[in-house]
């Protein structure tokens, strides 16, 4: 299995929607896909990019300094997050280089990992989507 | 659990193994989380990240101070403000007063278990602070007044229908008692404008990174988050316990946490924070960041070298998940406010000592727990050790020092055991089983068949079964153990025919006596030491193995010794072996063929040797040889034995083993194989009691058969 297949089927098994495109205009296009979808339920959607993604866990690695990205991630029923293949690392250790850096610049950084939708199994164990944060995740994974 | 009265506690137990909700809910917990835990761990080398875990997590604790300073200086260098409370009481001031200097008149916290620890909601709210739990498993206790009965799964002990009389109470609105989607969204609904409206938020940490001074939050819900970013306020709850040198470690525990906490890969919110981050709400726009690490013990456990280990605990919550008591009690009665086994020592060592004491005594002794461990942390030791301690500090009761007077000497010991033999005489009956002895005086105890005294021990026997082995391929030392040597002897007539089968000479050193497992339960180290140099004298001549039928012998042989003794039983203990691995590995097919049988045989895996040992594949390809081996669900769950505990707790011992059979039951098989005294005792005389259509053998029983 590619690193890629792994993200797709590590992300979708925590019931994020990966699409897969092959450019910037085709992102655009399944954002504003997206908005429309989401404006029929009434729902809001926030787009933010992903730095880093992890393959074996289908994480999106997001810089969250601002506090606008941290609300996109949290606020609305529908975030999308659009991720580059590139950017693609297998497991968590590999991230160490890319967080070092970040986090020894000396300035205050916030690192969101995101991993699915939010999620809950607090009542009877029963899984649950959507408790806080999002109810849908979608990653846009941009092959480059 | 709030009370160290040993007639509530057992009220509490007994209303708990009442309560069909949490019996059926906890149950299929414990299946389900066994095969998905399973499921993720076979992605990832899971020992040695445990192995990482433990061994970052003690050097952690020996550096302690240096970790401390390290992180105090690289967060406050990125705008946040560090304390340091040594008492409970103290972080609650702290956190008091940077609430009073900021004007907070609303606080909204995600889950903290230290939070828990020191009581904090109750301190705040009496300063006239709002608190709002937003985790949604803690706001149901909250809105119940109640602690959280898991770690991880506050109200695990909940049913929908009780957490939606919650939610009507709360939002004074009709609440859909069925769809647990729909409550979810209550919460979301309720909750969301207290994350707007609050002053000031509050978490706990999962870890602190010293190298960058970064607090790391795990959650699933989006609430810690939440909290985190919108108030102008952030303080952090952090025990000193959760100082970890370097980024690199917590990426490496975050492959093990999740997994074993709720069984996913990745938590869906893992948050990196360092320092003050902008903030609209902050006067200046940044975030006003409080961390507030607590001590509570904790730096005086550090150098502790026994329970220094307790550092490397993750709180995931797993030693529960796995534990057969609190499968059958649930967590407020197997914890106090840390739940499990982890709760049982921290209980013990952060809080009431007196609830301590009683909970302790309210452990099985399995090892599920060490097995699962995140951190690899030796629990049922720890536990087994502050008994001691206890046992210790208020000097023995009379029985343990009986059994330390008596077990010390073998003669005398011996001499006692064959006076009970005689003095049971008018009671015993011919099948093995206590039989003429009214029911009325079993007491609690009415939920087995109690075993008589063989009528010849073994050691009486050995002189007139003892076989002439030709030319013999081995040589083995048979410890006898007292269960087989004076209740259960056939077992070991049983094994003297398979040895003989398989051309292994036998020997039994007379001068052994009792392993010491009971007077290590009982907390009489002095005596259990003792008794350990004596059957190392014992068996000082050469052999190929020491080889004994019973698992907690065995187990107490090979690590118990080596933990009291250390060097001075290291050869002994190396040649100890449990029977079934003996045959397993030295009399194999060719050497030893059995006539395979059409019997059905179930397999019940004693806790000493599948957890303690770690033998699961020897006794099952024996019995595959030897008869038609039948898998049953949960072999390897404790049968509810555990010594001295079936006498303490007969209501929870009972249920395991009334589990244990319905399995076994299930299976169609006619027989029962085990490799334990102990365990043959409980499901003998369970399945005698409840007149079941199974017979319990040990395996060495089973195989002679099929010679």
């Amino acid at each position: 299995m590619t690193m890629i297949e792994q993200f797709v089927e590590r992300a979708e098994a925590v019931s994020a929607k990966v699409v897969r495109v092959r450019s910037g205009t085709e992102a655009d296009a399944v954002v504003a896909r997206e908005r429309e979808r989401a404006g029929v339920s009434g729902f809001s959607v926030d787009v933010i990019h992903a730095a880093r993604g992890i393959a074996s866990t289908g994480t999106c690695v997001v810089e969250a300094d601002e506090e606008a990205t941290r609300l996109a991630t949290l606020v609305p029923e529908v975030s999308v997050i659009v991720l580059r293949t590139s950017d693609l690392v297998p497991d968590l250790p590999d991230l160490a280089p890319f967080l070092r850096e970040r986090q020894s610049a000396g300035c205050a950084t916030c690192t969101s990992f995101i991993t699915g939708p939010s999620r809950t199994a607090d009542i009877e164990r029963v899984s649950a989507v959507g408790v806080h944060g999002p109810l849908e995740l979608t990653i846009i994974l941009v092959e480059d | 659990m709030n009370t160290s009265s040993s007639r509530v506690y057992h009220r509490e137990i007994a209303e708990a193994l009442d309560d069909t909700f949490l019996r059926r809910t906890l149950d299929r917990f414990a299946v389900e989380y066994r095969e998905s835990r399973d499921r993720v761990f076979r992605e990832v080398d899971g020992p040695s990240l445990i192995r990482a875990i433990a061994d970052m997590k003690d050097a952690a604790a020996r550096d302690l101070e240096s970790l401390y300073t390290r992180f105090k200086s690289e967060a406050e260098a990125r705008g946040a403000v560090v304390h340091r409370a040594e008492t409970a009481a103290e972080a609650c001031a702290i956190i008091a007063r940077i609430a009073a200097g900021n004007n907070v008149k609303r606080i909204v916290k995600s889950k903290s278990m230290t939070a828990e620890e020191i009581g904090l909601n109750a301190h705040l709210e009496k300063s006239g602070i709002e608190v709002q739990e937003t985790d949604l498993g803690e706001w149901i206790v909250q809105l119940r007044h109640e602690g959280p009965s898991h770690m991880v799964m506050p109200a695990i002990h909940l049913s929908r229908g009780q957490v939606a009389d919650e939610f009507e109470k709360a939002t004074g609105e009709k609440q859909d008692h069925e769809d647990v989607q729909r409550l979810v969204k209550v919460a979301r609904r309720e909750l969301r404008p207290k994350f707007f409206e609050a002053d000031m938020g509050i978490t706990g940490a999962n870890f602190c990174i010293a190298e960058t001074g970064t607090v790391t939050i795990v959650t699933n819900e989006g609430n810690g988050s939440l909290v985190n970013t919108l108030p102008p306020v952030h303080v952090v709850l952090a025990g000193l316990d959760k100082l970890v040198p370097s980024l690199d470690d917590v990426l490496s525990a975050l492959r093990v946490l999740p997994r074993n906490a709720t069984s996913q890969r990745l938590t869906a919110y893992t948050t990196f924070l360092s320092g003050t981050v902008p903030c609209t709400k902050a006067p200046g726009g940044r975030k006003i960041l409080h961390i507030v690490f607590l001590d509570n013990g904790r730096s005086r456990v550090a150098r502790d070298p026994l329970f220094a280990q307790v550092f490397r605990c993750v709180r995931c919550g797993a030693c529960a998940n796995v534990c057969p008591v609190f499968r059958l009690v649930g967590g407020h009665r197997m914890g106090h406010v840390y739940i499990g086994a982890i709760g049982l020592v921290l209980t013990y060592l952060f809080h009431d000592r007196a609830i301590a004491k009683q909970l302790c005594q309210n452990c099985v002794g399995c090892g599920a727990c060490k097995e699962v461990c995140s951190g690899g942390i030796d629990l049922p030791a720890l536990i087994q050790e502050i008994r001691a301690r206890f046992a210790q500090e208020d000097g023995s009761p009379l029985p343990s020092k009986l059994a330390a007077f008596a077990m010390g000497d073998r003669r005398l010991f011996h001499k006692l055991l064959g006076f009970m033999r005689f003095a049971q005489k008018p009671v015993a009956g011919k099948d093995g089983f206590i039989r003429h002895l009214p029911l009325a005086l079993y007491g609690r105890q009415g939920f087995k068949s109690l075993p008589a005294f063989a009528p010849k021990p073994f050691r009486a026997l050995w002189a007139e079964v003892k076989p002439v082995v030709e030319k013999p391929r081995l040589k083995v030392a048979l410890f006898a153990g007292c269960a087989q040597d004076f209740v259960y002897p056939e077992h070991l007539l049983a094994a003297l025919k398979v040895f003989a089968a398989g051309g292994v000479a036998v020997e039994f050193p007379v001068d052994q006596t009792c392993c010491g497992l009971p007077l290590t339960m009982l907390g009489e180290a002095k005596t259990a030491e003792r008794v350990a140099r004596q059957n190392i004298k014992a068996f000082a001549e050469d052999c190929d193995a020491i080889v004994t039928l019973c698992a907690s012998c065995a187990s107490h042989l090979k690590h118990g010794y080596l933990r009291m003794l250390g060097a001075e039983a290291e050869s002994f203990s190396a040649k100890v072996m449990d029977f079934s691995s003996f045959v397993h590995k030295y009399l194999p097919p060719e050497v030893l063929p059995f006539t395979r049988r059409t019997e059905k045989v179930a397999y019940h895996a004693s806790c000493h040797l599948c957890k303690a040992l770690g033998v699961r594949e020897a006794p099952r390809a024996l019995l595959r040889r030897a008869v038609e081996y039948v898998p049953s669900n949960e072999e390897e769950s404790c049968c509810g034995f555990g010594g001295t505990f079936s006498a303490k707790f007969p209501e929870i011992s009972a249920e395991l083993m009334r589990k244990k059979l319905a399995n076994v039951a299930a299976s169609g098989a006619s027989r029962l194989a085990l490799d334990c005294p102990g365990c043959a005792m409980q499901l003998k005389g369970g399945a005698d009691r409840a007149g079941l259509p199974v017979a319990v053998s040990h395996i060495a029983e089973v195989l002679a058969e099929s010679l």
